[in-house]
């Protein structure tokens, strides 16, 4: 076979292709497989997050904002231990951004609270003097898109095997589950319920009415979202 | 003289030449230039020279060189090969490289292979052992210089850089305590470990009054409320806090080990506990900052402390 390669130089240059490949593969993929596994502590998100993590996108605060913390001193003392590959195991498509203009938010849920997100997406100067960020007023009228958060969740449940209903170990010993509801309905019930947490904590009177009249204002999922960035 | 040869001279006198014109009138060649110059001038020189002389011996060794020595004995397909000495030169290079790849792969890969979190785990370590060493005594101006900047980063974005709370979006630390948190601390308890651990207050139903032997009513509520936050001065109010807050925090509202936090001051060990624990109260939450190290507590603590001073 070898002789008759020799004699073939396309052929011949196949098989160099496929040998080099196939060593590539099996040097590469399983270092790869091992990094990219969910780091302990990793959840998949709640369908209020997922809604509020299409509300981030909707809005692109990720062409202002990164969520890539580097091993650098400067930026682990300022936004936390840096970032591993595993903790992105369940973001599609992932937000590390290519640009900061506002500072990094991987983990701004350890450093932000509900109260401080609202305010800041009233007027973000009225809290950060200086900033250029503007404004984000129609977050609190326009309703978040459970639905398709919802869909998104199945999707990657059924296609992915996103760990859903399933025990999940935390970083303390414990053990943690994420609930995917069994229909539409219940999933709009359960992000009710998680919505009105958040609106328990906020002040804006008609964002805590719509909440009471069945409705998740954009803001509360996208606060939903921001908080569980840890 | 050899065609070749005279070609290197035609072009070393351009490119001198053109050298001149290019960097001459800059000073180089002349007398004003600084010796910076007239250094780089002369390596141009040399450059151009040792060039030409290098590219005209091998062009000309190309030209007239025939291969010489002595053939070994065996032929393929008639093409032989001399039998020659390896260079020196090439010799030690090549067991310079077996010692090398001994080194590579016993120490210089496993050992001393570079990784990005590596140098980052130097660069923490070499940073942390300097701020040791420069902060190791810091006497009290220096401590609440450096909770002075550690403030701007960490907290300013919620407390403002005057440490007011802008409007009411966080406490403001220029003062221990206000009018609607007491309020809404009496009237709904708290459990914000201030002291470092779990220890609840009681909400309005279980906050008796000594003086009147009955719970606690909206009235005093509201005058206890106004003296605490004003600096327990004054005698409205004092009477109540006498007869209901006293017990628990201390007759000058300076609390008591492991009983209640101090609501007459600041002081750093409240303050480190809210920065453990974070806190939640009538305007919202404050997450804990576990982050900051110990010797930034401190400095946070006694920063914000000087600020109702």
């Amino acid at each position: 076979m070898f002789h008759w390669l020799e004699k073939h130089p396309f052929f011949f240059a196949v098989a160099v292709f496929v040998t080099i490949a196939f060593a590539g593969l099996i040097e590469i993929l399983p270092n790869f497989a091992e990094a990219s596994r969910p780091v302990i502590g990793t959840k998949p998100y709640s369908t209020l997050e997922l809604a509020g993590r299409h509300v981030y996108i909707k809005n692109s605060c990720n062409a202002c904002h990164s969520q890539l913390v580097r091993p650098f001193k400067s930026e682990t003392d300022r936004y936390g231990h840096y970032s591993l590959s595993g903790e992105y195991a369940y973001d599609r498509p992932f937000l590390w951004g290519s640009k900061r203009t506002g500072p990094d938010l991987m983990r701004v849920g350890n450093y932000r609270t509900t109260d401080w997100h609202e305010n800041h997406m009233k007027d973000p100067a009225a809290v950060v003097p200086g900033s250029i960020m503007p404004a984000y007023g129609w977050l609190f009228k326009n309703s978040a898109d459970i639905d398709t958060a919802y869909a998104e969740q199945v999707t990657v449940n059924k296609v992915f095997a996103v760990p859903y209903n399933a025990e999940i170990p935390m970083a303390d010993g414990s053990k943690s589950t994420v609930k995917l509801a069994a229909t539409l309905d219940e999933a709009h019930a359960d992000a009710l319920e998680e919505a009105k947490v958040i609106a328990a904590d906020m002040k804006d009177q008609d964002v805590k009415d719509a909440v009471a009249a069945g409705n998740i204002p954009e803001i509360v999922a996208l606060i939903a979202y921001l908080n569980s960035l840890k | 003289m050899n065609k070749t040869v005279l070609a290197a001279i035609i072009v070393v006198i351009a490119m001198l030449g053109f050298t001149y014109v290019a960097v001459g009138g800059a000073g180089g060649m002349g007398g004003e230039g600084d010796w910076v110059n007239k250094l780089a001038v002369l390596g141009a020189v040399v450059l151009v020279i040792v060039t030409a002389f290098v590219v005209t011996k091998y062009v000309r060794q190309m030209q007239f060189d025939r291969a010489s020595g002595k053939l070994a004995d065996e032929n393929w397909d008639g093409i032989g090969e001399y039998k020659n000495e390896l260079p020196f030169g090439w010799a030690i290079i090549f067991l310079g490289l077996v010692i090398w790849a001994i080194w590579y792969f016993l120490v210089g890969y496993p050992v001393n292979a570079y990784s990005q979190i590596g140098e980052y785990n130097e660069e923490v370590a070499a940073h942390d052992a300097k701020f040791e060493a420069q902060y190791a005594n810091m006497d009290d101006a220096t401590l609440k210089e450096m909770g002075g900047s550690i403030f701007i980063v960490q907290c300013a974005p919620c407390h403002g850089l005057q440490a007011d709370g802008m409007d009411g979006k966080a406490a403001n630390l220029n003062h221990r305590i206000a009018e609607a948190s007491v309020k809404h601390v009496i009237q709904n308890g708290s459990n914000n470990q201030l002291l470092g651990m779990e220890m609840p207050m009681p909400d309005r139903n279980g906050l008796m009054n000594a003086n009147t032997g009955a719970l606690i009513t909206d009235a005093e509520i509201d005058s206890v409320a106004k003296y605490v936050a004003g600096g327990m001065k004054g005698t409205a109010g004092a009477d109540v806090f006498a007869g209901v807050c006293a017990a628990c925090h201390g007759p000058d509202g300076k609390g008591m080990d492991m009983v209640a936090p101090n609501i007459a001051e600041f002081n750093p060990t409240l303050i480190a506990n809210v920065l453990k624990h974070g806190k939640k109260g009538v305007i919202g939450q404050m997450p804990a900052f576990n982050n900051l190290t110990d010797v930034q507590v401190k400095a946070l603590g006694a920063y914000v402390t000087g600020l109702s001073k």
